[in-house]
């Protein structure tokens, strides 16, 4: 009887409780968030893609080899050189081993030299240049 | 029945109980909710400060402005804003989009004059403290 009144040691077990609670949220929330930017990351490190080629058709035709194990999502073209700097948005995907032919009828290329890069969704960025020096 | 009421209204013996446990329970509640709001603030900046991620697609060591002309894109999961650019070691003054969105880019202007082949380390700085940058030499 004296033990079914007594319930001193039970607001201790609910404060604990709720403790171990918060504490399991953040912990969760920071590894899954931690988890996500890793897979990202490690995503990033291992696209590999290469420029292989430029050419002057009507307008330009780029050739693009991705080396790497992931799809490629290609967000952007830049074509420079000392005075120009030029950025076109483009929207393509590689898959892993392809080689894709690229062509776009609004890009003329300067005079050398000059330097193509591309850029990747995920941030990578593979450079091109024809630069003789 | 008027002196029972009385009775009743005299007698004040269960109000001292009620009281204390209302007052514990609305300190119990605003202390829960504290922590709740700190655990919040504190796991979001946490969420925000690992998910930054900032590329430079290009630099532009400008002939026309004879300033530097820096493309940045938002690779990360959240909104990113620019609180600083070094140039050597040095604070420089920018204009250009101050906070990108996720999956945003655009050009960030540095007040900087420069000549051919000079060589610069920019450092361009977050809200959250992260930093993008490197070696760039002056074409």
């Amino acid at each position: 009887m004296r033990l079914k009144r007594d319930r001193r040691a039970i607001s201790n077990v609910i404060v604990v409780m709720l403790s171990l609670i918060l504490i399991v949220i953040v912990v969760t929330n920071v590894v899954l968030w931690s988890y996500q930017m890793n897979q990202l990351d490690w995503e990033r490190m291992h696209e590999e893609l290469k420029v292989i080629g430029v050419s002057r058709v009507s307008g330009t035709e780029f050739t693009f080899e991705n080396a790497g194990a992931l799809t490629c999502h290609l967000v952007a073209l830049w074509v420079d050189n000392s005075t120009y700097h030029q950025r076109y948005d483009m929207n393509l995907f590689i898959n892993s081993g392809d080689i894709a032919l690229y062509v776009r009828e609004d890009i003329t290329l300067p005079d050398k030299p000059y330097s193509v890069r591309i850029v990747t969704e995920r941030g990578n960025i593979a450079i091109y240049s024809n630069d003789p020096t | 029945m008027n002196a029972n009421l009385g009775k009743l209204l005299r007698n004040k013996r269960g109000i001292t109980p009620v009281l204390s446990n209302l007052l514990l329970t609305i300190v119990a509640v605003a202390a829960m909710a504290l922590a709740t709001t700190a655990t919040y603030v504190i796991t979001s900046n946490l969420r925000d400060t690992m998910g930054e991620r900032v590329v430079i697609e290009d630099v532009w060591f400008n002939n026309l402005t004879n300033n530097i002309d820096i493309y940045l894109r938002n690779v990360g999961r959240v909104l990113v804003r620019f609180s600083g650019v070094y140039v050597n070691r040095t604070k420089s003054s920018f204009t250009g989009n101050l906070s990108l969105e996720i999956g945003e880019h655009g050009w960030l202007n540095i007040s900087k004059s420069w000549s051919p082949s000079d060589l610069f380390y920019i450092d361009i700085v977050t809200t959250r403290g992260t930093h993008v940058g490197g070696y760039y030499n002056a074409a």
